[in-house]
């Protein structure tokens, strides 16, 4: 199990480098990719920073919890991107019935597809979130520290979300338009306080788009240095990380060719 | 004349064309549901945390319908900067040049086609939404008479503010950061996430006076809150937006069609 982790880690490692000098490849279109994510993300922070020290509406709330809503947010979806940026190809090929390539390697094959592709704007992301997270919030070790378990969850629930709504593109035939919205909707839900939801919205927030995650209880984890949101999290990225897996492989049954001929360098 | 003619033949091409593709579209609808409940429970709270009846001079039910005609506008955001940026970057602007067409006329009249379609799917169902959030508010058949001479003017300009961005591919490696920036600046600036009233009040006169407002906030209040001499601000506004950015698109085709090589092949 532990060789069989490292041997997909280092797998990883080798993509993601070979992935970087081909984006390193135009290198201006990289960094201003990076540069425009940087500054988008900051946009937001300063404008519902500002927001919220004006209206003051949702209970326990700061602007350090705002900061670190966005910046766990964006350096989670970030390392998604970068690291296992196909996940967000998958409704395309597989509507153009181009995951055939990816099945002719002795690996797994969900695990290697997503390895696949990094996204350039991604690591605008990251370092956003790692930069604003430290530089604005002055967190102690133990903060820290959560801050980084959960960008790591919620890379692993992202990219779960991910494969999970582009795997309708198996059941719909065309899904590209609604994993795009589901995506957007998940990221959304997810930087605005959890005060805001209640009843039927909030049981929303923790099934259906799964932004209680990755937003509210991380932020409120860290706030509060507590365990047990910080076990629920954790959990609840197992749950979606496994029904990402029984969804995509449920789908593959259905898949269909498209007799492409298609080489990778 | 017959120049006129051509232009708005393809305008009209491009409607017939987006009937045909509505039903791609139909996904998205699901992000809008999202966001304008996230706003209806951000607002909610905002009153409530305010204790106010109006924020802005609007009350909860025109902050919704406002948020709903924005959101339009923004959401109908067409492809034309990406298109633009793949012409120029590919080579295949040559062969547009080959046609009796001014390459940028043809593009704004194609995309404002398709947007004046998309714009009214997605104002239509958030419209729909906000009638179901907090019901109906009082309309005037003058106000709508503003909005709606607004509105095409207001749609205008933001596309030939894609067209900027996109023929800034003349010059840059990659323009999707800067569509981006730009996107989020529509977004902020524009007032789509708050109404201008609610801006601090030294960034109000500055952000009334950008083409951005011009495009959003402006439609969207003759929608919900008409009066006469804001109609006729927002006119002169418009006026010297457009006139402003159409000569910028001119200035940078002119001065892009110089570093076109072509090679033959």
């Amino acid at each position: 199990m532990i060789s069989r982790f490292q041997n997909y880690a280092s797998l990883g490692a080798s993509y993601f480098r070979l992935n970087l000098s081909a984006m390193l490849e135009y290198r201006a279109a990289f960094w201003s990719q990076v540069l425009a994510m940087f500054i988008n993300d900051g946009v937001w922070v300063l404008f519902w920073s500002v927001f919220f020290s004006k209206f003051k509406i949702v209970g326990g709330w700061t602007a350090n919890d705002v900061i670190t809503v966005w910046a766990v947010t964006a350096a989670g979806v970030g390392l998604s991107g970068a690291f296992f940026g196909n996940a967000g190809q998958l409704p395309r090929l597989i509507t153009q019935g181009q995951l055939d390539v990816w099945m002719l390697y002795p690996r797994s094959l969900l695990t290697h597809f997503i390895l696949g592709r990094s996204s350039a704007s991604a690591s605008g992301d990251v370092l956003f979130g790692y930069i604003a997270f430290f530089a604005l919030v002055h967190p102690n070790l133990e903060r820290s520290l959560l801050f980084v378990l959960f960008t790591v969850s919620i890379m692993v629930l992202f990219t779960a979300f991910r494969i999970i709504a582009g795997s309708f593109a198996f059941f719909l035939g065309s899904a590209s338009n609604l994993a795009t919205a589901l995506e957007f909707a998940l990221i959304s839900l997810s930087t605005y306080p959890s005060a805001l939801f209640e009843g039927a919205a909030k049981f929303v927030t923790f099934t259906l788009l799964p932004a209680a995650f990755v937003g509210a209880l991380p932020v409120e984890a860290i706030r509060d240095l507590n365990l047990e949101k910080t076990v629920l999290v954790l959990f609840g990225t197992l749950i979606f990380a496994a029904l990402g897996v029984v969804v995509f492989y449920a789908g593959l049954k259905r898949y269909e060719s498209g007799n492409l001929l298609e080489m990778r360098g | 004349m017959t120049q006129l003619r051509k232009y708005s033949f393809l305008g009209l091409t491009a409607i017939r064309s987006s009937f045909a593709y509505l039903g791609e579209q139909l996904f998205g609808l699901v992000f809008l549901g999202v966001i304008l409940f996230i706003f209806l429970q951000l607002w909610r709270a905002t009153f409530a945390g305010a204790g106010a009846v109006k924020l802005g001079d609007l009350s909860l039910g025109q902050m919704i319908w406002y948020l709903a005609i924005a959101e339009g506008v923004v959401m109908s955001r067409p492809k034309i900067a990406s298109e633009v940026d793949q012409d120029v970057r590919s080579g295949s602007l040559s062969v547009q040049l080959l046609r009796p067409l001014e390459y940028p006329l043809a593009k704004l009249t194609s995309s404002f086609g398709e947007r004046l379609v998309l714009f009214g799917l997605i104002a239509g169902t958030g419209c729909l939404l906000a009638l179901i959030f907090v019901g109906t508010i009082p309309f005037s058949i003058k106000g709508l008479g503003s909005f709606l001479l607004v509105l095409p003017i207001a749609l205008l300009l933001d596309t030939l503010g894609f067209l900027m961005v996109g023929l800034s591919a003349f010059w840059l490696e990659d323009t999707s950061g800067f569509t981006l920036i730009y996107s989020r600046m529509t977004m902020v600036l524009g007032g789509m996430l708050i109404p201008l009233e609610l801006f601090p009040d030294f960034a109000k006169p500055i952000v009334e006076w950008l083409p951005f407002s011009s495009a959003v906030y402006a439609p969207a209040r003759l929608f919900v809150c008409p009066n006469l001499e804001l109609f006729w601000g927002v006119i002169v506004r418009q006026g010297l937006s457009l006139v402003v950015l159409g000569l910028i698109v001119f200035l940078l085709y002119r001065a892009g069609l110089k570093r076109i090589h072509s090679n033959g092949g």
